[in-house]
C-alpha cells in the first residue's frame, strides 16, 4: 500500500473511531485499527467487540493494500505533524509515514489477527433514513434517563420503538422516564410491521458525539435480530443490541393531574439553580402551591450551611401541594426543551409528575418525587 | 446433559491449539445447542456477532476436526448468536430501595409476566384473616387450572390481595421454569388495551395477547364494572380460556354479588369458582408482619415500637409500611436507631391524624352514594324509594362513626332531617351491622372508599 492523505481528514477519522478500540483487554489486538485502501479513499475501522466504528476518508492512492497498527502511536504522530500532506507506504511489514520534513516506521500487526467487523444485511425494509439533526436531538431528550449501572441490563440504553408509523426514543431509569416521539414526517421507512429494539447507553453516546457535528444529511438506521447499524456517507457505527424485554412504559405515563403548572422554562431553571445551593446529597429541593395558586414556592435547606426559598410566579389549576423532588432530575428533564413555557402536572406526593413543554406533544418527562422526611 | 460435555472436549480440544486470550475473547460462554444425527449438523451458539464472524472465518475448521473426533457423524457446523442471560436465573431481583427517592413501580416488573420479582409466598405473612384465601393460592400453584377454577380473592385495600395473587404468579413461573405462561394485569390496563384496541382497529391483536396465556390474573376486576365493551371482551377471553383448562384468578374489593355493575353473565362465572376472603389482620398477625416488613427492608425498629405499630394501625398493611419507612427515615435521618416510644407515637399519630382530619361530612355522601350508584341528591331529598332508604341510613351512621358529628347536625347535612331521624338511623345501623355480616361488609368498604378518595384526592 502506498497511499497520499490528508492530515487534517485522517485526524478526524481517528478522533470518530477512537470510541471503538481498547487500550486493555484480552486482547491486545484490540489497541490497533485497520487502514485499508478503498475506491478513492482510505477505510479506518476499529472495534471492541462491542461496537464497531467505520469512516472514510479521501486519498491519492498510488497503490492499494491494508494494514493493522497500533492507535496510540500513529494518532500521536498524525496529530502533531506540521504539514498537511501525509505519505503513507507499507513496506516489509512496517508502515512508513512521511511528510516534507518528517519520517516514521511503525512496526505493524498481522492483519490477520484483527478481529473482522460484522456486516448487517441490507433489505430493502430494515431500515429507517432520519435527518441527523432530528434523529441526535431527539436522542440528547431521552438520554439522561437512562440508567447508568448495568443493574438492570435492559434499562442501560434507548429503546427504539417502530409502531404505528412513529418512531419512539424511550429511556429510563426507574426514577424518571423521557419519552420522545419523531413523528412521521421526519423519517422514511419501507417497514410495515412494529420492531422495537435496546440500543446500548454507550452506543448511543458515540452516536451523539460522532454525528452531532453532521448538521445536514441523513442517518440511516439498519437493525437485525443482534444488531443495530447507524450509517451515514462516511461513518458507520455498529452494535450488539441489549438483550431481554423493555418494561411495559406506557401505562405509567399519566393522564390526568390533580394539580396543573404553566411556568416560564429560564425562570425555572434559574430557581432549580439557585434554591439548590442547600439541598442535601439527595438533591432534595421542596415545592409548594399554596392556597392563592399564584406562586409556586421553592425552597431547600441544609442543617449545616442554612436554608432558602423561592416564589416563582406560575398559572395553576387544581388542589393545593406540597412535594419534594430531585432537582437534577428536573432539570434534566427541561434543559433540552425549545419551547418557552413549561408544563408540570403534579398528582401528589406519592405518584409521578409529568413534564412537558407547552405547544410540544412529542415529548413527556415523568419525574418520581422524593418521599418527604 | 450430553452436549454439554461434548462441547467440553471440544473446548479441550481447542484451547490447546490457539492462545489463551484468543481462546478466552472468542469461546467465551459459547456452547452446544443442537447436534443432529441424521443431518449431520451441529448447532454452535456463540455470545455475540463480533465472535461469530471470527470463529466461522478463523476457527471452524478446528471446531469441526474437534467435533468429528467425538462423532465422525457431524459434517456441517453453524453458528448462532445466543443472549447472554439465558443461562442466569432469569430476572433480576431488585434490592430494596433505600433511598427516598420513589421508583416507578411498574418498571420493575417482568414484562413478559408484568409480575413484580418483590412478591411471593414467603414473605406473604399468614394468619387467620388469610388463611383460607393462601391455603387455596398454594393449591392452585400445585395443580394449575385443575384446582380452584377460577380463583377469586376479595377484601380491603392494603390487605395483601395484590401479594397473594403476584406471588401465585411469580410461583407458577419458578416452579415450571417459564414452561406455563402467565399474565398480570390490572384490569384498568385490560380496559385500556380494550380501548386502545377499538380506536386503532387492533381488536385481533389484543384477544391475542390475552387468550395466549395459561395463567391469567387479573387485579382489582371491580373498574371493569360498567364498562361494556370490556366486560364482553373480557367475558369471551374467560370462556375460552377456561374451557382450555387455564388458570384464571381475579382479585376484587368486594364479592361479586356486590359488584353492581357487572353482567350477570359474569357474576356467575365468577361464583363458579372457589371464593376466598382477606380480612383486616388482627393484633398478633399485624406484628408478624411488621417484624417481616423491618427484616425485608433491613431496617432496625425496637420490640416496644413494633407493638406500637401494630397496636395503633389496624387498617391496612400498606399504611403499617408507610409507618415503617417514615420511621426509617427519621432514624437514617438523626443517625440513630434508637427512637424514643414518644417520639414513634407522634410520628404515627401525624398519618393517622392526617388522614381523619380532611375526611367532611361531603366524602361520606359521595362514597355512600358512588357505592349503592344512586344520585347525590336522593340520598339527600325526601324520596322514600327502598332503594334509597337503607343508603341514607348508611350515610347518617357513618357521619356519627366517622366523624363523631352531632344528631342534629348530620340531620342538617342530610337534607334538613330531625335529629331523632338521624339518631334512629344510627343506632339501627349499629345494630344491624351485628348481625348483618353482608352489610358489614359493605360498609367497610365504604370506609375504603372515602379513605382511597381522600388520599387520591
Amino acid at each position: 500500500m502506498n497511499v497520499v492523505a490528508l492530515k487534517t481528514n485522517l485526524k478526524e477519522g481517528l478522533s470518530i473511531i477512537s470510541g471503538a478500540r481498547k487500550e486493555s483487554s484480552n486482547l491486545p489486538v484490540l489497541k490497533n485499527f485497520l487502514l485499508e485502501t478503498t475506491d478513492g479513499g482510505l477505510k479506518m475501522s476499529a472495534t471492541d467487540l462491542e461496537i464497531g466504528i467505520t469512516h472514510f476518508v479521501s486519498s491519492k492512492n498510488i497503490e492499494g493494500g491494508s494494514v493493522v497498527i497500533p492507535y496510540q502511536i500513529f494518532s500521536q504522530i498524525i496529530n502533531n505533524l506540521s504539514f498537511e500532506r501525509v505519505n503513507l507506504e507499507l513496506k516489509k511489514g512496517n508502515l512508513l509515514i512521511s511528510t516534507d520534513n518528517y519520517k516514521a516506521r511503525i512496526t505493524t500487526v498481522p492483519k490477520d489477527d484483527y478481529p473482522i467487523i460484522p456486516q448487517v444485511e441490507r433489505r430493502k425494509n430494515n431500515f429507517f433514513t432520519i435527518e441527523s439533526g432530528v434523529f441526535i436531538e431527539s436522542l440528547l431528550y431521552v438520554v439522561p434517563a437512562c440508567q447508568t449501572s448495568e443493574f438492570r441490563p435492559e434499562l442501560s440504553g434507548v429503546f427504539f420503538s417502530f409502531k404505528d408509523n412513529q418512531i419512539k426514543l424511550v429511556a429510563t431509569d426507574s426514577f424518571r422516564l423521557a419519552e420522545k416521539t419523531i413523528t412521521t414526517k421526519k423519517f422514511e421507512t419501507q417497514l410495515e410491521k412494529e420492531v422495537s429494539f435496546i440500543i446500548p447507553l454507550r452506543t448511543i453516546q458515540e452516536v451523539i458525539k460522532i454525528f452531532s457535528s453532521l448538521k445536514e444529511g441523513n442517518i440511516k438506521i439498519f437493525f437485525e435480530e443482534n444488531q443495530v447499524l447507524f450509517e451515514t456517507q462516511q461513518t458507520s457505527i455498529i452494535s450488539r443490541l441489549i438483550e431481554g424485554n423493555f418494561p411495559d412504559y406506557e401505562m405509567v405515563i399519566p393522564k390526568s393531574f390533580e394539580t396543573e403548572i404553566v411556568l416560564e422554562k429560564e425562570d425555572f431553571i434559574n430557581a432549580l439553580k439557585l434554591t439548590s445551593s442547600f439541598s442535601n446529597r439527595l438533591n432534595e429541593v421542596r415545592f409548594e402551591v399554596s392556597d392563592n395558586l399564584k406562586n409556586i414556592k421553592i425552597s431547600s435547606s441544609s442543617s449545616e450551611f442554612g436554608e432558602n426559598e423561592y416564589l416563582l410566579p406560575a398559572k395553576i389549576k387544581g388542589s393545593v401541594s406540597q412535594i419534594t423532588f430531585n432537582w437534577k432530575f428536573l432539570l434534566d428533564g427541561i434543559k433540552n426543551f425549545k419551547s418557552e413555557e413549561i408544563f408540570w402536572g403534579l398528582n401528589g406526593e406519592e405518584k409521578a409528575s409529568l413534564i412537558k413543554a407547552v405547544g410540544d406533544q412529542t415529548f413527556v418527562y415523568i419525574v418520581m418525587p422524593i418521599r418527604s422526611s | 446433559m450430553e452436549l454439554k460435555k461434548v462441547w467440553e472436549k471440544v473446548l479441550a480440544s481447542i484451547e490447546l491449539q490457539i492462545s489463551k486470550p484468543n481462546f478466552l475473547t472468542w469461546f467465551k460462554n459459547s456452547c452446544l445447542l443442537d447436534k443432529n444425527d441424521e443431518t449431520g449438523v451441529a448447532i454452535v451458539g456463540v455470545n455475540n456477532t463480533f465472535s461469530k464472524e471470527w470463529i466461522q472465518t478463523k476457527y471452524h475448521k478446528i471446531i469441526l476436526e474437534a467435533l468429528q473426533e467425538i462423532d465422525s457423524s457431524i459434517s456441517r457446523v453453524e453458528y448462532v448468536v445466543i443472549s447472554k442471560n439465558k443461562e442466569e436465573d432469569g430476572f433480576q431481583k431488585p434490592i430494596a430501595n433505600h433511598f427516598p427517592q420513589k421508583e416507578i413501580a411498574q418498571i420493575n416488573t417482568d414484562p413478559e409476566t408484568n409480575l413484580h420479582p418483590r412478591y411471593s409466598f414467603k414473605n406473604f405473612v399468614v394468619g387467620s384473616s388469610n388463611e383460607l384465601a393462601y391455603t387455596a393460592a398454594v393449591a392452585i400453584t400445585k395443580a394449575v387450572g385443575k384446582k380452584y377454577n377460577p380463583f377469586f380473592v376479595y377484601g380491603g385495600t392494603g390487605l395483601g390481595k395484590t401479594h397473594l395473587i403476584q406471588a401465585i404468579g411469580n410461583e407458577i413461573v419458578k416452579n415450571y421454569n417459564n414452561q406455563i405462561k402467565v399474565k398480570y394485569v390490572p384490569s384498568e390496563k385490560f380496559v385500556n388495551d380494550v380501548v386502545w384496541a377499538i380506536r386503532s382497529k387492533r381488536m385481533e391483536d389484543v384477544k391475542n395477547k390475552y387468550r395466549s396465556v395459561d395463567v391469567l390474573i387479573i387485579d382489582d376486576i371491580q373498574f371493569i364494572g360498567g364498562k361494556e365493551r370490556s366486560q364482553e371482551e373480557f367475558f369471551h377471553t374467560f370462556n375460552l380460556l377456561y374451557q382450555n383448562n387455564k388458570q384464571i384468578i381475579i382479585s376484587s374489593d368486594r364479592p361479586p354479588s356486590a359488584i353492581s355493575t357487572l353482567e350477570e353473565r359474569l357474576r356467575s362465572r365468577f361464583e363458579g369458582g372457589m371464593i376466598a376472603d382477606i380480612t383486616y389482620p388482627d393484633y398478633e398477625m399485624r406484628l408478624a408482619i411488621i417484624k417481616n416488613k423491618t427484616l425485608e427492608k433491613g431496617i432496625e425498629l425496637a420490640d416496644n415500637i413494633c407493638h406500637l405499630i401494630a397496636s395503633k394501625l389496624q387498617r391496612s398493611v400498606r399504611e403499617i409500611e408507610g409507618i415503617i419507612n417514615k420511621l426509617h427515615f427519621y432514624q437514617e435521618f438523626k443517625g440513630t436507631n434508637n427512637i424514643d416510644l414518644k417520639t414513634a407515637e407522634e410520628i404515627i399519630n401525624s398519618v393517622i391524624q392526617q388522614s381523619a382530619v380532611a375526611i367532611n361530612p361531603l366524602q361520606i355522601i359521595k362514597a355512600v352514594s358512588q357505592f349503592f350508584e344512586i344520585n347525590q341528591n336522593e340520598l339527600i331529598n325526601k324520596s322514600r324509594r327502598k332503594e334509597v332508604v337503607l343508603p341514607r341510613q348508611i350515610a347518617m351512621f357513618l357521619m356519627r362513626d366517622m366523624l363523631g358529628m352531632s344528631y342534629p347536625d348530620i340531620g342538617d347535612k342530610m337534607g334538613k332531617r330531625d335529629h331523632t331521624t338521624a339518631i334512629h338511623s344510627y343506632e339501627k345501623i349499629s345494630k344491624e351491622i351485628i348481625k348483618d355480616k353482608a352489610l358489614s361488609q359493605k360498609i367497610s368498604i365504604i370506609k375504603e372508599m372515602i379513605y382511597k378518595n381522600n388520599s387520591s384526592g
